[in-house]
């Protein structure tokens, strides 16, 4: 019997706490062990970005990732992006105003994938999206109107920060 | 997702009816279910392409830990009729005596989890003898090549209309065969100004939907339930139920949502296999795929097509011959409906007097072939409007132009006998030819640029096709809307919950689309043909309309006025200076535990002996698309400029979903047409076995500028003119492009994919002509 490696890390804000075999993958452990069924695999090879989540808020693989390597680390699922239970984030409402999602067995990862993209580069240029995305695989969609609810986020938080820097202006 | 949630989340008409489930990432998928004490089952297959099984050896992987049982070949006692398949029965639930594909399965393994089924799988030890294989159609119709199969299967014979015969396993290595014949066609071509033969061949890939192929089984004390992907839930029971010689009622097969299927999940699969294992296991089991061996269970159908043309002096098409073999694989599936709907549908949108189509499909030792998103109207479409194009400019006449000239309008029979033409080709090819941005690249560099348009064609269906529905409100108000259209991406709940909600006049929010289960849903058969809109859709629509009515002759007894005099809205029956609630009025009618008020609604297109396939087809498809492009010259690379594309919805009932089907299939289309392709090897071994060999296109794929328009021309079967569009978007995207190619450097690409590679080649045969 291989010995099992304990861990801990934190899972949509939870803390956790499990043993997991040194070849498990974090997809596994996610789906399998904790039952988070919104981490699905599609490929497992690391092609199509279907199990993408969040790891100290940077997308990865979680199909290729054993598990151990999130010790102590942050990880992120669609479902612990909004924080509270019943809200969505604009990424994924943007999604909803896009129809950016055909099939939705893609849809999590692409919306994890949007998040830190968003997180990162907060006035992506379509070229920039493109490129991103390329990690993420969707036979549905076209991936056209995915880019557009990005872009509609992008274009929503400028938006928002103007405002809040003319009231604060105001306020001054 | 609580109803709480979704009616705090104020859904737009926009919103998709399955948006929160997905962008929750709630679901359910099928593989999201777990079952008490379930077991994993996974599948050994063929590493040859055509093989004898000598001996299988289990015994060593029998004595692994957590194995629970392995199946052969020689387990199938339990079934009544070993083979499936659509039409001719030739498939084996687990191969006995021979493989005929790499991929074939040879065994199964039930363990407690995935790992101790590797494990396991690794130690069965099977002896082949190696068989020649035969990779292709031209090869299996040789004299050297083996017969795939020693004896002709159990069939159902394919009965369609007027002028066609077919046959089913008429000649070695021969599937099926399709004739259609209308119209004197030799007295036809003896008065043409030209005739023209031209020659195509059509690519094969893969379905690659994202949500592996997955089907759980459980024995319960006096019958089987499932979890299925398939999309024909109802088609399968009835699979099931033959095969195992047990009642349909005997099955339950329940469908979460499914992630894609572009046709890869219809139709009977190994859904038998895994009903054996779980009765042989008597627990519950899960045979679970990865996108690999989802890849090794259905393809597309490559392909050779010939198109003989006739055209008067005028530029009138006149007659045409197509002769069609397609490469069905190493079993039948869905082989036959896709050859025959390939032959016919290679007429496209055009007038003739004479069109005789013969087709074939034609085994090989290659993966199985069968439903594809287009369903033979995609290869049809690739040569037909190649060809067109050809004709075109070797009679000097204007490719547009020519079309224009030779469309069938709308309210013409698309063929004698066939239902009338119900969209306005010529609308949308202006529009295409308007929309596109072209500029020509300066002469001189290595850059030559060139623009094209196709139309693409399909029909929706026929057989005879039949919906039904039942829509039931609760006591509070909320609606449930029961019928078998699959969500498999498509958007079909969207469609069909807004349909009842506009009915009803109630909030989209207010109706639920009820979870699928053959013990509940009422009778379908099968979401398929792109046909959820106008088949289920008319039988929902009828179905709250009767609801409706139903309503209002309640109310109106009530209130002793005339039913025609009420309106009703969210639930308020107003008029003739009345004003009632529903649930006061339920309460009142049927006691304090309220009601829930129902009706059923069906619909069906009868059989017509007269017309071609024995039913008028449902509606007409077409795919417009303009492209433009450069090809480097010294490389061969095509860079698409723009791209546009457009479908007809009739009228548009989810302006998301038609997009979102056009613009995804289309982009499936463009890949297929620069580069995704199943190939084998030199060695006859697949040459793209994982996703990490096997391209499909990511969105830097996309082109420069990709516009997609939709037009609501009215006049569909659905309701309010409404008609499909799902398999549209595969249909234009390869002739437009091939069209293109030729408007920039004078050379034809009639064989797909266009990869840089062969367009260089073909520039250097034409240089080589010209003496350059």
């Amino acid at each position: 019997m291989t010995e099992l490696i304990t861990l801990k890390f934190k899972l949509n804000g939870v803390g956790r706490a499990v043993a997991v075999e040194p070849q498990t993958m974090l997809a596994d452990l996610l789906r399998e062990q904790l039952g988070q069924t919104d981490v699905r695999v599609s490929c497992d090879q690391g092609v199509c970005g279907v199990c993408t989540v969040l790891v100290d808020g940077t997308p990865t693989t979680a199909c290729l990732t054993p598990a151990f390597l999130v010790a102590d680390r942050e990880v992120t699922t669609v479902k612990g992006l909004s924080g509270n239970a019943t809200g969505l984030t604009d990424v994924q409402q943007a999604f909803i105003a896009c129809s950016a999602f055909q099939c939705g067995y893609c849809t999590p990862g692409m919306v994890l994938s949007a998040t830190a993209l968003l997180a990162e580069d907060p006035s992506p240029d379509r070229q920039a999206i493109r490129d991103w995305l390329d990690a993420n695989i969707c036979r549905c969609t076209g991936y056209q109107t995915i880019i557009e609810a990005i872009e509609l986020v992008a274009a929503q938080r400028r938006t928002r920060s103007l405002a809040a820097a003319a009231e604060a202006e105001a306020a001054d | 997702m609580p109803d709480s949630q979704r009616q705090n989340l104020k859904l737009n008409d926009r919103a998709r009816q399955d948006a929160l489930d997905k962008v929750s990432g709630e679901g359910p998928f099928a593989g999201d279910i777990t079952l008490p004490g379930m077991l994993e089952a996974r599948l050994l297959r063929s590493p040859h392409a055509h093989a004898r099984i000598v001996a299988i050896d289990t015994t060593r992987a029998e004595a692994v830990e957590g194995v629970h049982l392995i199946a052969t070949g020689r387990d199938l006692g339990l079934l009544k009729r070993t083979t499936y398949g659509n039409w001719v029965h030739d498939q084996p639930v687990i191969c006995t005596d021979r493989v005929r594909f790499e991929g074939d399965v040879v065994a199964a393994v039930v363990a407690v989890d995935e790992v101790t089924a590797f494990r396991a799988m690794e130690l069965i030890h099977v002896s082949y003898q190696l068989l020649p294989p035969v990779m292709d159609i031209r090869e299996a119709r040789s004299d050297r090549a083996p017969e795939i199969f020693d004896r002709k299967h159990p069939n159902i014979p394919m009965k369609l209309g007027r002028n066609t015969r077919t046959a089913n396993e008429p000649a070695k290595n021969v599937l099926f065969s399709y004739d259609f014949e209308d119209g004197d066609i030799d007295a036809v071509e003896a008065r043409a100004a030209h005739v023209f033969t031209d020659r195509f061949h059509f690519s094969r890939i893969g379905h690659f939907y994202m949500e592996p192929w997955i089907c759980i089984a459980q024995q319960l004390t006096d019958r089987i339930e499932l979890w299925s992907c398939n999309q024909d839930p109802f088609v399968l029971r009835q699979d099931l139920s033959e095969m195992f010689g047990l009642p349909e009622g005997h099955f339950r097969v329940r469908t979460a949502y499914i992630g894609g299927g572009f046709g890869g999940k219809s139709y009977c699969k190994h859904e038998p296999l895994a009903v054996l294992l779980a009765m042989l296991a008597n627990a519950p089991v899960r045979l679970l795929m990865t996108l690999d061996e989802s890849m090794l269970t259905l393809s597309q159908h490559d392909g050779d097509l010939v198109l003989t043309t006739s055209v008067d002096a005028e530029g009138r098409l006149l007659s045409r011959r197509t002769e069609i073999d397609l490469n069905g694989g190493a079993y039948a599936d869905a082989s036959a409906q896709v050859g025959a709907r390939a032959a016919y549908r290679s007429s496209g949108p055009y007038r003739w007097q004479a069109y005789h189509a013969h087709s074939r499909v034609i085994r090989t030792t290659t993966i199985p072939a069968g439903s594809y998103r287009g369903m033979g109207g995609t290869q049809a479409s690739f040569a037909s409007e190649s060809q067109i194009d050809m004709i075109a400019r070797r009679i000097g006449m204007d490719p547009v132009a020519f079309r224009r000239l030779n469309l069938i309008p709308p309210g013409e029979p698309f063929k004698v006998g066939d239902s009338n033409v119900d969209a306005d080709f010529a609308e949308g090819l202006d529009r295409v030819v308007s929309d596109l941005q072209h500029t020509a690249v300066p002469p001189g560099g290595p850059f030559a640029s060139g623009k094209g348009f196709a139309i693409g064609l399909k029909d929706g269906g026929s057989f005879g096709r039949l919906g039904k529905a039942t829509v039931k409100v609760t006591t509070d108000g909320r609606v449930l809307v029961l019928c078998g259209a699959i969500e498999i991406g498509q958007g079909a709940t969207t469609v069909i919950s807004g349909l009842v909600a506009d009915v009803l006049k109630v909030p989209r929010e207010w109706v639920r689309y009820a979870a699928i289960d053959t013990d509940v849903t009422p009778f379908d058969q099968g979401t398929h043909a792109s046909c959820a809109t106008t088949l289920t859709g008319n039988a929902v629509w009828r179905a709250a309309q009767k609801l409706r009515a139903e309503i209002l002759d309640l109310a109106a007894g009530e209130l002793d006025c005339d039913a025609a005099d009420l309106d009703l809205h969210e639930w308020k029956v107003t008029g003739a200076g009345h004003r009632l609630d529903l649930e006061q009025l339920v309460r009142k009618k049927f006691g304090r535990f309220g009601f829930e008020l129902s009706a059923d609604g069906f619909v069906q297109y009868p059989k017509e002996p007269d017309a071609p396939f024995g039913a008028r087809h449902l509606y007409w498809m077409p795919h417009w698309v303009g492209v433009s492009l450069r090809v480097d010259t010294e490389t061969g690379e095509i860079l698409v400029h723009d791209l546009v594309t457009g479908v007809d919805a009739g009228h548009t009932l989810h302006g998301g979903g038609v997009r979102g089907q056009d613009e995804g299939g289309s982009l499936v289309a463009l890949a297929q047409t620069l580069f995704e392709e199943i190939t084998y090897d030199e060695e006859d071994a697949l040459a793209v076995p994982t996703p990490l060999d096997y391209r499909v296109a990511r969105a830097s794929d996309l082109p420069d500028r990709y516009r997609s328009f939709i037009l609501e021309q009215g006049m569909g079967p659905g309701p309010m003119g409404a008609k499909g569009v799902g398999e549209a978007g595969m249909l234009g995207v390869a002739a437009a492009v091939a069209n293109a190619i030729h408007d920039a450097t004078g050379v034809r690409m009639t064989d797909l994919p266009f990869t840089p590679q062969k367009v260089l080649a073909a520039l250097d045969a034409a240089r080589e002509t010209n003496g350059d």
